[in-house]
């Protein structure tokens, strides 16, 4: 797979050697014509001139000029209100054709750093930018979708392909074993919302503050990166956009299960094998051999439809800007009955009250309602999916009068309740109504001061209201949360320029306070089945409750320093008091600095025309984390449940829970950086290299506690985590003609993550539970090892005729399992594979021909496994399965061909048997849209069609490498990446959509 | 310029609102669990310590209520599983050869130290608690002590020698205890609950669901009776087993216990609590709380069941024909029949005919720890053991054999009782088929070192199928039948976490 991407970046290296024969020789004159890029019309007016000179002219009605040139080059500037300025390098006698992108596309150059924006050649640290531009050819319903790919040090994988289902991003690898690792997200200023609910239609622009000098002004909350969303304001010219799509999605694949016949065939001789007796009589054997049985996999899945509509309207009218969007998205899941939807809708508007005085607010409101997800709805010994792979393929869904049949009917294979029965009869919604209000008072004292006030406001209330059918009687559980988060920023800026020095100096003082409230019931037995709002006629009962609130108080300063556009400097510190920790232990600095040094200004760079910028980049900073559950320094004591004395009712009762540990602190992270920005060309090519360290001391670990101690975890500050990397940006025009664009952009990341140091000890077991019942964890912490270790027996292949003896004393016989065992003959436990990818890359490529433009986006992740359970258990013979299901049992074991899958003996799911590379690359999107220009009364109107997940190049040989999954019960999910044990396939999606201007 | 003044005027006016609104801001940065969460630490009232207390039984239950409480129960001959279902853990029990991997093994250990942790904080939390109702704390304690004591003991039976956790906070690496060590701890708990638990616990239904003194002296035997066996052998505490149990004898009237007229009637939901209990696990259901041992779990697939928990054939066979047989059977099935796996079902584990429904895993069923009909026959084997063997002594057997035979069991009958032999060997195998199917016979093998004798004969000897073909033994022995291989490893994970587990 690496290889593949050094093949990808060969090509693109080729197609920009290419493009540097362009240019042109000859006359004293030079003509061009310019254009807005937007629609290739001429724009009559705007202004050429030649750069350090007076010389200069206007183009015409058609947008064509003519100029005389004194100098053999030159280069020419051409601006005009409303668009970007152009510096073009000309030769005589050139025509040059000149492509001015509009104003709203200013924001590209301007970058946001966090408490204000920044020119973005002013950028000191590492700043990854995804503009609206990036991503406005593909139908993208998540903004996780629009960042995938996009900025180089950010893994974007989607683990579920459950409508609305999880998406994991992460910023420049993992650091924290215990706590979370998900970057902060600002949105508008306001720290901590969440992601997936935001509209992506609505985003201007993302940037992701890689490195600690850019992210350490958000200091105790940085060190997993910070994504900074600004949603779109209004610009001066009023227009009305509509876009609609629509999207039919299924699964790509089927993973291969036995049919009845054959299932039927090899239980009867598992059996046999076992000294037992056959279950299927030969009739019964030539009936499924007719008829083939229920294949359960291919009735759980169906074609989802996805329907998206976006109405958005902007403008400036007077002085007041707006933009006002409402989307609506339905997706049905690609998995029977699981649905998603979002209904949501955006006011921007900004009034510029005086010259000086300027007053912004954003309302969002969201309403999303996930219906039967499987996600949410985790299953304790293996997921929906899982389930339905491993069903009785001999028990038909419903019996002769129609009735679901519940279990299987002679109690193979999977022993829980129909996966067609219970998908059909349950009914779970869980509805999150979001509203954020976010306040920005601007007020400019004089040209060097200004004062920034933002105040957010948030609050989320979701319920989650379950009803299940799993027999005998039906249960319903119902929680509601509320959430609510209030901000306050107090932002004062000073600027001021000294002849070649400029110097910038930013304080803030903020805090914010988070409080949750939630209650619930459950409602179990219900003596009529009879839906989710008759939890009254239940025979059991159960409350349940939950109240935390946690804050955090915070100055920030910084300093800017520039000298003569050369060298820039930035130095700043945070100080942050939490709530999470003691009084003793809540206050954190968290300071940075940064330089970076512009090279082609020197006078020998100056001089090698290709080289249009070249910047250089080093910084320093400490971040932290605070993210553990509030309340966690305290001891807990558990009330749930209760106990029967008099066999009727229960009597609540107390227990030890949690140990608490009053001594906890941050997880402190501390990174290097060094970059290298390379302009070539005219900024043509650009090049972005950056190199890191991060360091995480003071690791918060659960350190497990034996059970005979009481078990669990005790939560400590013990450890190191040490990332290391390279993150690699390449972008272009690989074809830059009036009627023929082609764009390029690649990134890659590359990550070397490793655990220095545990609490003494060499590794600590994980907290992924196996599935099949053992309650051994899959996943392993091991010094010396990244995060992300599997955890298991060595597979051996089977025990042969020749090694009976042997055998027996590990109480086996041949034809069984084999697994490596020590000396004394005890099974060998170990590392068996590591689940999270080293490499990751994006091609990114935009080509725009007349009226055409097609983009595909190919992407993908290698250097790791996947630890297969799913695939154990189709196998079988374990945990909830106890039948043989995977078609590699037709080559099993027999005395005459002693083959390697096993016919008996102990199948461990958690065994290498089931280690799979992980490696991966994806076509990831393809569009292709067509323009119709010059339509009366309308702007502009484009019709496209798009396909995402369409390729996928892989060994894996489950559904998808990308899919894994989180513990039962929740927990840290880097800390066993690649596990899967049932994970929601990515659908592959075909889309048509027309979006329309006004 | 005057509209400059304004504006001037109005943005310091925001600024200085917004900065009062900053610095007077209720941001309270001191974390307060009271509002949402319960106290940990000292008690301070009895209903603090009633809940502790209420919360052992929680977790006791919690554990109790699953097959895997009972796992060693399937090294018996009288108790087997299915031949090749996911039954991998018990089929270990049953052969012999349990792994340290074994998963059954792992979550009972888990589960009884998460009781044990719960016990010792009760414990600690109330060392300075000074109730104005001193009967309502010693009753409280001395339920705490039993409880600890319990599980210890279910432990020992299980693994021998066992790590002695005796404080709340962990002590990550502690040894393993001797068994002496074991024992003693699990003594003095039970006479500290012995002297501290009342003569019946107040408001309780029958069958002691909280125990009473009764119940502490009941446990005590059993201890003692263990003590003097396999390992530890202590030949002095067989006089100090007959000597409680006849203390419980002797007052089973104060502590509420008696001996029910109808064997089979224990088996049923309706008699969930009933006086021969001298500790019951008490279920609910639609509570939550369901028995998971029984029901479905002891049916063959020929009728939907999960084939967990099989009657051994051999067992079956030489087991005497009477009511007591047919109290502990399902006589009604052809088992020799089934298609699945031919093996007799327990009337015991799935209820008299029509008792549980057929789809039931989840029952209402009660457990009882133990029985006073085990009493009786410890008070009769002990004294035979001990050397003192009276008349109140074969009282006790025969009461247990008129009963197995259908007689009512207050009734000296001539037909049944035995006055004379040896009255320790004739209790030992009146336990075997009083309790065949309670997972009790696997430690009675161990204490009297009989394993290799019992499961050296489970070949079936008269069983057959409808074709005639002599029945085979469904799992059949594959590990060690000698005396280091009594006692199940400790869990591979704990000692990989506490080296010194594995000295």
């Amino acid at each position: 797979m690496l290889e593949m991407s050094i093949k990808l970046g060969k090509y693109l290296g080729v197609l920009f050697l290419l493009l540097c024969f362009g240019t042109a020789f000859g006359q004293a004159q030079v003509t061009g014509k310019v254009y807005d890029a937007s629609d290739d019309t001429g724009i009559p007016g705007a202004n050429v001139l030649v750069k350090g000179t007076t010389t200069g002219t206007s183009t015409d009605v058609d947008g064509n000029f003519t100029l005389n040139l004194t100098q053999n080059d030159a280069i020419l500037v051409i601006s005009f209100t409303g668009y970007t300025t152009q510096e073009i390098p000309v030769k005589k006698g050139s025509k040059v054709e000149v492509r001015l992108e509009a104003s709203s596309k200013l924001l590209s150059e301007i970058v946001v750093v966090g408490y204000g924006t920044r020119k973005k050649s002013d950028v000191t640290g590492s700043v990854a930018q995804v503009g609206t531009k990036d991503f406005k050819d593909q139908p993208v319903t998540r903004v996780e979708e629009a960042l995938q790919g996009r900025a180089s040090g950010v893994m974007v994988s989607r683990s579920s392909g459950n409508p609305g289902g999880a998406i994991k991003v992460r910023v420049r690898g993992v650091n924290s074993i215990t706590g979370n690792n998900d970057p902060l997200v600002v949105v508008d200023g306001v720290i901590g919302l969440a992601l997936n609910s935001i509209n992506p239609n609505d985003i201007e622009s993302m940037e992701v503050l890689k490195d600690a000098s850019a992210t350490a002004i958000y200091g105790s909350r940085g060190s997993n990166g910070v994504i900074l969303v600004s949603t779109k304001k209004g610009s001066s010219k009023p227009r009305l956009d509509v876009d609609v799509f629509t999207g039919f999605s299924y699964v790509p694949k089927f993973i291969d299960v036995l049919g009845a016949y054959d299932f039927a065939r090899i239980e009867n001789s598992r059996r046999i094998n076992n000294g037992g007796n056959a279950v299927f009589t030969d009739q019964e054997l030539a009936g499924f051999q007719a008829n083939g049985g229920v294949d359960y996999q291919r009735e759980l899945f169906q074609t989802g439809r996805t329907n998206n509509v976006q109405l958005s309207t902007s403008g400036r009218s007077g002085k007041i800007n707006y933009f006002v969007s409402g989307n609506y998205m339905k997706q049905d899941g690609i998995v029977m009955t699981t649905r998603y939807s979002r209904l949501s809708g955006r006011v921007n508007v900004s009034s510029d009250i005086t010259d000086k005085l300027r007053v912004g607010v954003n309302l969002f409101a969201t309403r999303e309602n996930n219906h039967n997800n499987l996600d949410d709805q985790r299953e304790y010994q293996g997921s929906m999916i899982l389930r339905a792979l491993t069903w009785d393929p001999t028990t038909p869904i419903r019996n002769d009068q129609g009735v679901f049949n519940n279990y299987s009917l002679r109690s193979l294979a999977h022993l829980g309740y129909n996966p067609i029965a219970d998908m059909s009869t349950r009914d779970l919604n869980l509805i999150t109504d979001r509203f954020n209000a976010n306040i920005n008072v601007n007020y400019r004292f004089n040209d060097h001061f200004s004062y920034t006030a933002v105040g957010g406001l948030g609050s989320s209330n979701s319920t989650n209201s379950k009803y299940l059918t799993t027999p005998p009687f039906p249960a319903a559980f119902f929680n509601n949360g509320q959430t609510s988060l209030l901000q306050m920023s107090n932002i004062m800026a000073y600027e001021q320029v000294f002849g070649k020095h400029n110097l910038k100096v930013t304080g803030v003082y903020e805090f914010q306070q988070n409080t949750y409230s939630g209650n619930g019931y459950s409602a179990t037995n219900y003596l009529v089945p009879s839906g989710f709002y008759l939890a009254e006629l239940a025979a059991g009962k159960n409350l349940s409750n939950d109240y935390n609130k946690n804050g955090i108080e915070s100055l920030m300063g910084r300093a800017e320093y520039i000298f003569n556009d050369r060298l820039f400097l930035t130095g700043t510190v945070r100080r942050d008091k939490s709530s999470r920790f003691r009084k003793d232990k809540n206050v954190g600095i968290f300071p940075s600095v940064a330089l970076a040094y512009n090279l082609s200004s020197l006078p020998m760079l100056a001089a090698v025309e290709s080289i249009t910028n070249l910047k250089l980049r080093a910084g320093w900073g400490q971040v932290g984390n605070q993210n553990i559950a509030p309340y966690s320094t305290y001891p807990s004591v558990n009330i749930n449940g209760g106990y029967p004395f008099d066999g009727k009712s229960l009597t609540p009762g107390s227990r030890p829970d949690g140990y608490g540990n009053a001594d906890l602190t941050w997880e402190t992270t501390t990174q290097y950086n060094l970059g290298v920005d390379l302009g070539l060309f005219q900024n043509r090519i650009n090049v972005s290299v950056d190199a890191y360290q991060k360091k995480t001391t003071d690791l918060l670990l659960n350190v497990p506690v034996p059970a005979f101690a009481g078990g669990g975890a005790v939560l400590r500050n013990v450890g190191e985590v040490e990332n290391k990397g390279i993150d690699l940006s390449l972008s272009g025009a690989v074809i830059n003609k009036q009627n023929f664009r082609w764009d390029a952009t690649m990134t890659m990341s590359k990550i070397a993550n490793k655990v220095v140091k545990l609490d003494g000890r060499s590794e600590i077991q994980g907290s992924f539970l196996n599935i099949d019942g053992s309650g051994r964890a899959l996943n392993v912490i091991q010094v010396g090892q990244p995060l992300g270790q599997f955890y298991g027996e060595t597979f051996l292949g089977t025990w042969k005729t020749a090694e009976a003896d042997e055998a027996l004393k590990v109480g086996a016989k041949p034809g069984d399992s084999k697994y490596l065992t020590d000396e004394n003959g005890v099974t060998v436990l170990q590392a068996i594979g590591n689940g999270m990818p080293k490499f990751s890359w994006g091609f990114n490529n935009t080509i725009a021909y007349k009226n055409w433009d097609l983009n595909m986006f190919i992407n993908g992740m290698s250097n790791f496994q996947i630890l297969n359970v799913t695939q154990g258990l189709v196998v079988g013979a374990t945990g909830n399965q106890r039948g043989f299901l995977s078609p590699t049992q037709l080559n099993q074991w027999t005395p005459t061909n002693e083959t390697d899958i096993p016919v008996g003996g102990q199948n461990r799911t958690a065994s290498s048997r089931y280690v799979e590379n992980g490696a991966f690359a994806r076509l990831n999107n393809v569009s292709l849209s067509y323009t119709f220009k010059k339509i009366k009364g309308i702007e502009s109107l484009k019709v496209y069609a798009s396909g995402q997940n369409l390729v996928l190049i892989t060994g894996f040989s489950g559904y998808d490498p990308e899919g894994s999954d989180r513990n039962y019960d929740g927990g840290n999910d880097d800390t066993a990446a690649g596990v899967n044990v049932g994970a929601y396939p990515n659908p592959r999606t075909v889309t048509f959509g027309i979006k329309i201007g006004l | 310029m005057r509209k400059y003044k304004i504006s001037n005027l109005l943005g310091i006016g925001v600024l200085l609102m917004t900065l009062a609104f900053a610095v007077s801001s209720c941001l309270d940065l001191d974390e307060d669990p009271a509002k949402s969460r319960l106290a940990p630490g000292s008690y301070s009232n009895q209903a603090e310590l009633e809940l502790g207390v209420t919360g052992l039984y929680v977790q006791l239950e919690a554990m109790a209520r699953m097959t895997t409480f009972m796992v060693s129960g399937w090294g018996g001959d009288d108790i087997t599983t299915h031949k090749v279902s996911n039954k991998a853990d018990f089929r270990e029990y049953d052969q012999r050869s349990v792994s340290a991997l074994n998963a059954r093994s792992a979550t009972n250990w888990a589960s009884i130290y998460s009781v044990v942790r719960a016990a010792n904080n009760v414990i600690a939390n109330a060392k300075d608690l000074k109730l104005s109702d001193q009967n309502a704390q010693n009753r409280l304690m001395g339920e705490t002590y039993f409880m600890r004591a319990l599980v210890y003991m279910h432990l020992t039976r299980i693994h021998g020698r066992i790590p002695l956790q005796l404080q709340p906070e962990p002590i990550v690496d502690l040894p393993l205890a001797s068994q002496e060590e074991v024992y003693k701890q699990i003594e003095s708990d039970l006479k500290q609950a012995e002297a501290m638990l009342p003569l019946i616990y107040p408001n309780v239904s029958a069958g002691a669901p909280r125990p009473n003194q009764g119940s502490a002296k009941a446990i005590l035997a059993r201890l003692y009776l263990d003590w003097a066996g396999y390992p530890a052998k202590d030949q002095s505490k067989y006089a100090l087993a007959a000597a409680k149990a006849k203390e419980v004898i002797d007052n089973q009237k104060s502590y509420g216990f008696s001996l029910v007229t109808d064997l089979e009637s224990l088996w049923t939901i309706a008699n969930r609590f009933n006086s021969e209990s001298i500790f019951t696990i008490v279920y609910n259901q639609p509570l939550g709380v369901g028995n998971r041992k029984y029901g479905m779990l002891g049916h063959p697939s020929d009728l939907k069941g999960w084939q967990e928990t099989f009657g051994e054939i051999r067992f079956f066979e030489d087991f005497p024909a009477g009511p007591r047989k047919a109290a502990t059977y399902r006589l009604d099935y052809d088992w020799e029949n089934f298609t699945d796996q031919t093996n007799p079902v327990f009337k015991k584990i799935v209820g008299p005919k029509g008792d549980i429904p057929l789809t039931s895993f989840d029952t209402d069923r009660n457990d009882y720890y133990m029985r006073l009909a085990e009493v009786n026959l410890i008070f009769a084997e002990a004294s035979g053991r001990s050397g003192n063997v009276t008349p109140a002594a074969w009282e006790a057997l025969n009461q247990i054999r008129r009963r197995a035979a259908g007689k009512p069991f207050a009734t000296p009958d001539p037909s049944v009782d035995l006055t004379s032999g040896d009255i320790a060997e004739l209790a030992f195998t009146e336990r075997k088929w009083e309790f065949a199917g309670e997972y009790l016979r696997w430690n009675d093998l161990v204490r009297m070192e009989r394993v290799k004798e019992a499961l050296s004969q489970r070949n079936p000897r008269t069983s057959k199928n409808k074709a005639g073909e002599l029945l085979k033994v469904s799992n059949p022995i594959i590990g060690s039948l000698e005396k280091d291989n009594y006692f199940a490893p400790i869990p591979q994970n704990e000692v990989n976490l506490n080296p010194n587990l594995g000295n």
